[in-house]
This record gives C-alpha cells, sequence and structure tokens, in this order.
C-alpha cells in the first residue's frame, strides 16, 4: 500500500513537472504511440530469434460477442475477442509460430492459436491483466506451456495499472518488463 | 448485504459539530489512503438532507410498493411524498411515490392509455418521466422541454400511453441524483396481448436494483445547487432489491422465474448472476431479443431493463450477487467483489407444474425479427451525427488535478466501483462539465440543435474518448423513441433488441440505428445522474409526419 504524506506530494509535484515537459530518460518505458484503438496491444520483438527482428504485431482487443454489448464473466472479468495480425516476421525454418496469453505472473497460460500464413490468429481471453506473447515452437501440435523462445510481446492496457507511485513520473521500471523498446 | 461496519471509514470523518447537515465523507475501503491534501475538503457545494432539521417520526413510514392493475382510460393518482425508512437500523427522511417503495407497480395491458394525477409534496420541483414510453411528448416530464417543474403543492395530468410490451420505468427529471436515489422510481409492466409472448414461467417477480449511500449516521449528504460525485456517480455502499435489503424469494424446485430487472443506481451497473443458477437472456428494454440466448450474468447498467428466465434446479439457498471485478488505484490492482442483493431459497418439493423443457429450447422471435427487417435497409447507410463523449474540469482541488494527470496509463472500460471515493466526492457540477459533443459542428451539450423528421432512421455515433481528464463508461438514453445498437467497435450485433438506454464503455465506439416514430422535442443524455446534472444532455426535435412541424 503506498501512503503519500505530505511532503510526499511536494515530491510529487517536483517530479511532476519536468515529467510533463521533457522527453523521459532514455530506457525508461513509456507507453507507445497510441495503437489504432485504445485498448489494442503492441506486440513488439524481442530480437531473440534471427530473421524476427523485424516483426512487428498487434492484438486487436474487442469485447466478446453478447447481448449486454460488454462481455463479462460471471465473476466480473471481461471477456475478449483477441485477434492477432503479425507483419514482417519470416516464415519459421521448422517449427510454427504459437500465441500465448497469460497472467502477468504467468500462473495461468492459455495458448491462443498458431500464426497462419498471413501471420493472423484468433482467440479470446477473460484475465484482468494479461500477457500476449509469441514463442516459435518445434511443433504446431497443442501444449499447455510454451517451450521455445518468445518472439514478440505485449501487455494488456490494463497492465499497466500498478502502485499510484508506479503511475508517471515515478516510473522506473525497464521497459523491457511491460514489452517496450 | 454489504455491513456499515465492512466499509468503514479510518479517520476520514468529517467533525459533526451536531450539525447533521454538515458534509460527510463518503465510506472508504481501510485500504484506501487519502490523497495527501484533501484532509478537511469538502464539496463546493452546500449539503442537503431531505426533510432536513425535521423529526422523521412526523412522516409516515413507507410501506413496500403495491400492484395497481389500472384499465385503459382510468386516472390514477400518484403523489410525491416524504416519508420515513428505517435501513440497517437507522430512520431517516426519503421520499416514495404513493408513500411507496419503490413507487407503485403500475401493470397495464399494451395499448392502455392513463391519466395520472401527480402532485408534488416534497419540498422542491419534480417531474414524472415515463422512461422508455413512446408516448406523447407533452407528457414525457423534461423541465424546460415538455413542461415547467411542478412546484410543491402543485399538480399535473400525465397522459401516458403504453404502445410497446415490457418492463418500464417512472422516476424525476429534476435532480435525478437527489431525488430518485431517495425513492422516487417505479415500475411499469406492460403486459403482452399474445399469451404466449413469452415462455411459461412459475412466477414472475419485478425487481428493481438500486444502492445507496450511508454511514453510521444515515444518508450521506447530497449537493444542494448541483450533485456532488460528479466524476464517477454517487455509488452507494448498501445493496437495495425493490428499495429494501432483504430481498427474499421462495421457490420449489425446478421453478422457473421470469425476472423483470431495472437498474435505477445513480452510477452503479450491476453484473447480476443467481447464484449459479442457468440464465436466459430474452428481453430488453423496448422488445425481445431477435433469439434467446444463455448467459451466465446479466450486466445491468444504469436505466437499462432485462428480461431474464431462470431456473432453479437444485434444492438450497442461492445468493443473488453482484459480482465484480474492483479496482484498487493506489495498490493498481483489480480484486473479486460480491455484494449479497438477496437470497433465493429453492425448497426440496418439487415444482407443481415442470415448464424445464420450456426452459430448455432457446426461441427465436420471428416478430421482432419482422419488425427489425424494415429497417435493415438502412443498416450500412453513411452516419447522420457523431457524437463524441468527453469532460471537462476546472478548479478542482490540485491534489486531484495532479492525480488524474499521472494517473493515465490504463482507463477501464467501465467503473465497477467507487475507486477513488475522496477525489470524487469533492467533485461538483461547478468544477466538472461532461460534454456530448457533436464532431460536425463542435457544439456540446444544449448547444446541439439537431431535427429530424418523424419516420426518419437516423444513424447516430457515439465514441467514448479515452484520451480525456477522467473517462468513463456512460449509459445513453434517448427519450421517446427506440433504437437498435449496430455495432460496438466495429463489430457488428448478431442479436438485435430494441433499446432505449445503453452502455457505451470508454474508449468504444457505437453506432445506433434509431427510429425516430414519434414527433416532439426529446432528450439523449447519459443516465448516471450526476453527469446528467452536470451538463451531459442534448435535445432534438422530431416533425410530425405531413406537418413540417
Amino acid at each position: 500500500m503506498i501512503l503519500i504524506s505530505m511532503p510526499g506530494l511536494s515530491l510529487l509535484l517536483a517530479l511532476m513537472a519536468p515529467a510533463l515537459h521533457a522527453a523521459p530518460p532514455s530506457g525508461l518505458c513509456v507507453v507507445a504511440e497510441a495503437p489504432p484503438e485504445y485498448y489494442n496491444i503492441v506486440l513488439v520483438p524481442t530480437r531473440k530469434v534471427p530473421g524476427t527482428r523485424q516483426a512487428a504485431g498487434v492484438a486487436t482487443v474487442s469485447f466478446a460477442p453478447s447481448p449486454f454489448g460488454i462481455a463479462l464473466t460471471p465473476d466480473g472479468r471481461y471477456v475478449y475477442d483477441l485477434a492477432v495480425a503479425v507483419e514482417k516476421l519470416q516464415p519459421p525454418k521448422a517449427g510454427a509460430y504459437v500465441v500465448w496469453v497469460s497472467t502477468p505472473d504467468l500462473d495461468r497460460v492459455v495458448r491462443l492459436g498458431v500464426l497462419d500464413a498471413q501471420g493472423r490468429t484468433a482467440g479470446q481471453v477473460s484475465f484482468n491483466k494479461y500477457l500476449v506473447f509469441i514463442t516459435l515452437e518445434p511443433t504446431d501440435a497443442p501444449g499447455d506451456r510454451w517451450t521455445g523462445p518468445v518472439i514478440l510481446r505485449g501487455i494488456s492496457k490494463s497492465g499497466f495499472m500498478h502502485t499510484m507511485a508506479g503511475h508517471g513520473p515515478f516510473q522506473q521500471e525497464p521497459c523491457a518488463n511491460f514489452g517496450f523498446n | 448485504m454489504v455491513t456499515l461496519a465492512a466499509t468503514a471509514q479510518h479517520g476520514h470523518m468529517m467533525p459533526m459539530n451536531g450539525d447533521s447537515l454538515a458534509w460527510r465523507m463518503p465510506p472508504m475501503d481501510v485500504a484506501m489512503p487519502m490523497l495527501p491534501g484533501l484532509q478537511g475538503k469538502v464539496p463546493a457545494v452546500a449539503p442537503f438532507l431531505a426533510g432536513e432539521g425535521m423529526d422523521a417520526a412526523m412522516f409516515p413510514e413507507a410501506r413496500p410498493r403495491e400492484v395497481v392493475t389500472p384499465a385503459d382510460g382510468d386516472t390514477l393518482d400518484l403523489a410525491a411524498q416524504l416519508v420515513r425508512r428505517t435501513i440497517h437500523g437507522k430512520t431517516f427522511v426519503m421520499y416514495g411515490y404513493n408513500g411507496q417503495y419503490p413507487g407503485p407497480l403500475i401493470k397495464v395491458g399494451k395499448g392502455t392509455t392513463l391519466v395520472v394525477r401527480f402532485r408534488n409534496n416534497i419540498e422542491m420541483p419534480t417531474t414524472v418521466h415515463w422512461h422508455g414510453l413512446r408516448l406523447d411528448n407533452r407528457f414525457d416530464g423534461v423541465p424546460g422541454i415538455t413542461q415547467a417543474p411542478v412546484a410543491r403543492g402543485e399538480t399535473f395530468l400525465y397522459r401516458v400511453h403504453f404502445p410497446d410490451d415490457g418492463i418500464y420505468w417512472y422516476h424525476p427529471h429534476v435532480r435525478e441524483d437527489i431525488q430518485q436515489d431517495l425513492g422516487l422510481y417505479g415500475n411499469m409492466l406492460v403486459d403482452p396481448p399474445d399469451p404466449d409472448y413469452y415462455s411459461p414461467v412459475n412466477r414472475e417477480e419485478v425487481l428493481i436494483l438500486d444502492d445507496i449511500a450511508m454511514d453510521e449516521h444515515g444518508l450521506l449528504p447530497f449537493g444542494a445547487e448541483g450533485p456532488s460525485n460528479v466524476l464517477m456517480g454517487r455509488f452507494g455502499n448498501v445493496m437495495l432489491v425493490n428499495g429494501a435489503t432483504d430481498y427474499r424469494l421462495d421457490v420449489r424446485r425446478g421453478a422457473v422465474v421470469r425476472f423483470f430487472l431495472t437498474n435505477v443506481a445513480n452510477a452503479r451497473t450491476f453484473n447480476v448472476t443467481f447464484g449459479g443458477a442457468p440464465i436466459k437472456i430474452v428481453a430488453s428494454d423496448v422488445s425481445k431479443y431477435e433469439r434467446e440466448e444463455w448467459v451466465r450474468s446479466v450486466p445491468i447498467a444504469p436505466a437499462e431493463r432485462y428480461v431474464v428466465e431462470v431456473r432453479f434446479d437444485r434444492p438450497g439457498t442461492r445468493a443473488m450477487t453482484n459480482a465484480i471485478q474492483a479496482i484498487n488505484h493506489f495498490q493498481g490492482t483489480f480484486y473479486p467483489h460480491v455484494d449479497t442483493l438477496g437470497t433465493i431459497a429453492v425448497a426440496e418439493d418439487e415444482v407443481a407444474e415442470d415448464f424445464g423443457a420450456a426452459f430448455e429450447t432457446l426461441r427465436e422471435n420471428a416478430d421482432v425479427e419482422r419488425d427489425i427487417e424494415a429497417y435493415r435497409p438502412y443498416f450500412d447507410k453513411a452516419v447522420d451525427h457523431e457524437l463524441e463523449l468527453t469532460v471537462r474540469a476546472k478548479g478542482l482541488p490540485m491534489p486531484i488535478m495532479l492525480a488524474m494527470a499521472v494517473d493515465t496509463l490504463f482507463r477501464p472500460p467501465m467503473e465497477w466501483n467507487d475507486a477513488m471515493p475522496m477525489m470524487n466526492w469533492l467533485a461538483t457540477s461547478r468544477e466538472v462539465t461532461w460534454i456530448l459533443r457533436d464532431t460536425e459542428t463542435g457544439r456540446d451539450n444544449m448547444d446541439i440543435h439537431w431535427d429530424f423528421a418523424q419516420g426518419d432512421v437516423v444513424k447516430l455515433r457515439i465514441f467514448n474518448n479515452p484520451k480525456t481528464f477522467h473517462p468513463m463508461n456512460h449509459p445513453i438514453h434517448i427519450h421517446g423513441q427506440r433504437y437498435l445498437v449496430l455495432s460496438m467497435d466495429g463489430v457488428p450485433n448478431r442479436n438485435l433488441v430494441w433499446k432505449d438506454t445503453a452502455i457505451v464503455p470508454v474508449g468504444s465506439t457505437m453506432e445506433l440505428l434509431v427510429d425516430m416514430s414519434n414527433p416532439g422535442d426529446w432528450m439523449l443524455h447519459c443516465h448516471i445522474a450526476e453527469h446528467l446534472h452536470a451538463g451531459m444532455m442534448l435535445s432534438f426535435h422530431v416533425a410530425a409526419r405531413g406537418t413540417g412541424d
């Protein structure tokens, strides 16, 4: 829990002024330029695998079909359709590119699907915060967990919500933690 | 139910000074720290409580609603009055129609016309709006548009026509944030002429969902000159079903119950479950769906209605709940939160008449499909008008402005709880203006002038801009007409239903097709009461067919 005291407010004020007007220091996490839709997820390459450095992708987020407009689970989590599209990703010499979604602490993982020849796949997610990542797997066979290297990754907009101190001027985490350059 | 102890404040109480009209802070979770610099601040409007300074004992104790079944042409007397209520052991003054909570349930047949002789006996002007009815414009109950407010002690004759089947509701259109929250609401159930219109069920329940904000002293004050809690709307911490905290339904095993649900809360969207019992969605505001569907819960925004059928096939006690993922902005976390709205006791004895087979059948409603078919040629028409939903804030306490400026990395699609109660409470209509912006003309709210002709089919696109000072979901209500939600975020809606109120989540774009069937001057507005009274409304004119009026 963050308890901000009055000195804390002064610190907040002091930090805020430059933060609002100056570019953040290199290496700090910056919200990417907005994708076409607010909740869409930009997928950023890890550059760990040859031939994937130029890859770029997006997971388009929309509510799953519902008679209520918004789609919810019985305990109130949103149910989203994710449509993943990747460009500039060379076909694998062996294996398949598989898309996964998981909670940020990786305790629950869902295999969304295999990227097709056009670099696309789709599925549903109902986690509050979640990661979307693409791995290079030896085969396209179903599995519970990934085994290959991560090619691209991103985080849901909700994943940016961490402590109040983690917002804005107090942001100190390396961008890699959040799927950004 | 949420107990007051569970939402105890932690040193946030304002000094009472023996004056019950002093502002008192909203209950805050003990894990929720107060922003520095906000201690001692109160909203920039005076506090208001109904009947303040008067002994509650001098007012009649409110009684549960009665069902009235007037015939076509009958006259119904309806009075808004001060009543005494006792909730969670606290006795205070509220309002009631005809001394009841909720107001009388008016059951009529489709096509009925009533005269309602309304009398205002509360201490402020009021009107009655007949929500969802496509009635004569003169009786829509909008002050300054269709009538003058009804002053204390005065009467107004409403001629109320019921052209559509389903569940509707009535409420004031003057300071809804106060009057509606204090109990001025009631349902109208319009019976269809076709006995097979709905599936057979063992019983029907008409439920009004609400919440009120209380602390250990009673009701929390409202803003006198304008609403407080204007950023998110006034969330309550005590849940009410039909105005009470102890809703209970007793059924036999296997019973199928048709629930007519109406959300009259100022701001809260509920996510209703029935203890895991299977739920079938049947109808919404102004019609049945094209097709019935299985659903696992019922998200219902302020002013929306849903008709669902539920089968209770296992004995035992089930909780009817509001189950949400709340947000703690300070910790940056979601957390599950469940409010118990009521209990449903399912007896071991089997129900006398088993409607299980009918319940298991998902109907396709050819009558609805035929009705909508006439509008399909318009589905791909160009957008006639586009609205952007936004907000302007000026003069809020500096800590709030700073906090909002840095808390920008995630704007949730929906606000299910008051995640910032202190900041919300301090925001009044003096500092915050909620805006419907016509993107073509740049005009805002009541400066927008739209003209249509009766019979026009109008496509509206509504974009809820997520990059504003404080974006929030808005239930958009259109008076006197009906509309289809054609798409959300470009995804076509494959199961249509006629609506008069629908949620536009943050960041979403919704396209509506409005059937301008009813001439007159009408409103379009957000049905979060505090947003409405902070500007978020516009009016439009529908000229009568052939008159050019």
